[in-house]
């Protein structure tokens, strides 16, 4: 029988998304006081009523105190998604109040698309956006790269941090405690804040000759994109704004850190380094993104894109390590990346398909669930050649040595299995309202792995229906299924349960 | 002859490039390879920054979207995302201009002359406009915005809510404990 959820189970949901709301209320002050220096007023109004907003949710969420305040796993799933969902709906209200956007709509898919540190965007004018708006874009990324959700976890004490944590799809604890591992996840960022902040922008005053404060707010804004492998870009033009290789080569470093899990980053601060590429999930990235980049670069070779060997080596590595990272940043305009066609296109769909590791900010099916499909596959046809009885090995290093499970190879391809379910959404909306088939694709891909490459095919004048296709996509895809379905086995069981 | 002709005008991919044609941004972005290394015109807005490097030249940007002349800030329409180039130019040519666009800032209106670069080999396959002259169209201007009021008002009011409710609940918190 169907369980209908009871008024404890909505006090704890409601409580907790409260804590929630109130860190997203204080995080949402960094804006308001940028606003505020740069005399900006009619965005500092927004920012004010965005801030009230939260702030008052979060009060009417904590008055609601449950008397056990310890979440268990489908009310943390319930909260993560609900979090997902209001967050980028309120946080669009700057968006809505600036003029930029077409509608509400294509602010809340902005924000969506910011939070989920996806990339593809809806704003129009972007050349003359107050720059504290644009602070506020790539402060989503940041917050939705990090988890905003493990923001709260480090501030508040409080039950239930396991589940909270598994929901915004971080897959492995890398300290004893939830909490410890939320403090090391901020430290990593805040250390990278600083040194990529003032690497990139030393490099944009002494290199490309901007002013000071300007060099350092593009510093800024690129790194909240890369790091967090978002994909926004302060100017329109992305990253061929700054028609520079250096700068570019400062931003691969970046993204690339970003699509490494906080593991990974654990392991390089405290070692032991060697055993690194013994992981099962390294050693896969490693194949997956030479595969890649040797597909698109002899696509791109075939088909005569670049007259120089300079020209294709810059382009096709910078814009296969943006689509393998899921960050979404561009050196060329989308009219000329929807004429990649061939093995061009399929090496760039395939990579933003297999995206980053697990447990970073970058999206897609993970290295590590191919690494443990393929390895599954592959022992399946080993057990099949070998003579009957003979045992094969199921072990697999990744920290260590572990078992490959039925359960396990089972899990990784199911999620496997539903992102290839997403794209294909996408791509099948984008058919019916009669886009090609490599646009609706890549698109889709785009939208579903968090990567916010595009083609063209996103635009303020796209299908409604498409919009929200996205939307939905960069959503699921985020949060890695897992948290939609237990939102809606919650609201199913609300309905129908007795 | 004739057939050929009419070929070539009526497919405008294929059309061969004038020197010194007026060439809408859209154009460069569609069929950049048309114009490579054509001398060619653009018009449109300077915005960004004013990139002043150690090798003599700047390095820019510019717009010939609807917002060049009419920005969203002061009640343009919204026709979609901007609409621009990469260009560069002699220092000496960028030394003198208006401020450059952006918040509240309406940049120089030029006009450009210069060698379209497509997939430059000497760049790393970089597309850019490499000016040899300009001429300032218009000067830039500074654009007003001023704060909405009724969104202030339900701003405060609803953070005075919040604090009220905020003092409730730590009552609450404090009874309970």
């Amino acid at each position: 029988m169907l369980i209908k959820p009871d008024r404890e189970d909505l006090r704890i949901v409601a409580f907790a998304l409260g804590r929630i709301f109130t860190v997203i209320a204080a995080a949402s002050l960094l804006p308001l006081g940028w606003a505020v220096l740069g005399r900006e007023w009619h965005p500092f109004a927004s920012f004010l009523l965005m801030i009230g907003t939260f702030a008052f949710l979060g009060q009417l969420g904590l008055r609601y105190r449950p008397s056990d305040e310890r979440l268990d796993w489908s009310h943390g799933m319930v909260v993560v998604a609900l979090t997902w969902l209001a967050v980028p709906t309120i946080g669009s209200i700057p968006f809505i109040f600036s003029g930029h956007y077409g509608g509400p709509v294509d602010a809340i898919f902005d924000a969506m698309s910011g939070l989920t540190t996806t990339g593809l965007a809806l704003v129009q004018d972007l050349d003359h956006m107050a720059p504290s708006l644009n602070f506020w874009r790539h402060l989503l990324h940041f917050l939705g790269g990090q988890g905003i959700v493990i923001a709260a976890l480090v501030l508040f004490a409080g039950g239930g941090g396991l589940t909270l944590y598994y929901g915004e799809a971080r897959d492995e604890r890398i300290l004893p405690s939830v909490r410890s591992t939320a403090r090391f996840i901020w430290a990593v960022a805040l250390v990278h804040l600083v040194a990529g902040v003032l690497v990139l922008g030393v490099i944009a005053h002494q290199v490309l000759g901007f002013e000071w404060k300007r060099a350092f707010f593009h510093a800024l804004m690129v790194f909240f994109a890369a790091f967090d492998t978002g994909g926004f870009a302060p100017q329109s033009t992305s990253l061929g704004y700054y028609h520079s290789g250096i700068f570019e080569f400062a931003a691969t470093v970046l993204m690339i850190a970003g699509a490494m899990s906080f593991g990974l980053h654990y392991a390089l601060w405290r070692g032991p380094r060697r055993a690194l590429f013994k992981n099962l999930e390294t050693r896969t990235i490693l194949t997956t993104f030479t595969f890649t980049m040797v597909l698109t670069m002899v696509g791109l070779g075939v088909a005569g894109i670049y007259t120089s060997v300079q020209g294709l080596t810059r382009q096709g590595f910078f814009q296969i390590v943006s689509a393998h990272s899921g960050t979404g940043f561009a050196t060329i305009p989308s009219s000329e990346l929807a004429t990649w066609g061939g093995l061009a296109f399929a090496g760039m769909t395939v990579a933003m398909a297999l995206g980053g590791m697990a447990s970073s900010t970058a999206g897609g099916i993970k290295a590590l669930r191919i690494g443990l499909t393929v390895k599954a596959v592959a022992n399946q046809t080993k057990q099949l050649l070998l003579p009957e009885g003979a045992v094969v090995s199921t072990q697999y290093f990744q920290s260590g040595r572990k078992r490959l499970t039925p359960e396990l190879a089972q899990s990784a391809m199911t999620v496997a299995l539903l992102y290839v379910a997403l794209f294909l959404l996408g791509t099948g909306v984008a058919l019916g309202y009669g886009y090609g088939v490599q646009e609706a694709l890549f698109e889709s891909v785009s939208a579903g792995a968090s990567v916010g490459l595009s083609v063209g095919v996103t635009e303020p004048s796209m299908p409604m229906l498409l919009k929200l296709t996205y939307m939905f996509q960069m959503w699921a895809g985020r949060l890695e299924f897992v948290a939609v379905f237990a939102l809606l086995g919650f609201i199913y069981a609300w309905v129908r349960g007795k | 002859m004739l057939v050929v002709m009419a070929l070539l005008l009526a497919l405008p991919g294929t059309a061969l490039a004038q020197d010194g044609e007026l060439v809408p941004v859209s154009g460069l972005l569609e069929d950049g390879a048309r114009f490579d290394n054509v001398t060619i015109t653009v018009e449109g807005e300077l915005i960004g920054d004013y990139g002043f490097r150690d090798d003599g030249v700047m390095w820019t940007q510019i717009n010939d979207d609807s917002y060049a002349r009419d920005a969203l800030v002061d009640g343009g329409p919204r026709t979609g995302a901007n609409v621009g180039i990469g260009v560069r130019m002699p220092s000496t040519l960028g030394e003198n201009l208006d401020p450059v666009g952006g918040y509240r800032l309406e940049g120089p209106l030029v006009q450009l002359t210069g060698v379209w670069r497509y997939h430059d080999p000497n760049r790393g396959g970089e597309s850019y406009l490499d000016v040899a002259e300009l001429l300032v169209l218009e000067t830039g201007r500074r654009l007003e915005e001023g704060p909405d009021w009724t969104v202030f008002a339900l701003g405060v009011l609803l953070l005075g809510i919040s604090l009220v409710m905020w003092r409730r609940n730590r009552h609450l918190t404090a009874d309970r404990h």
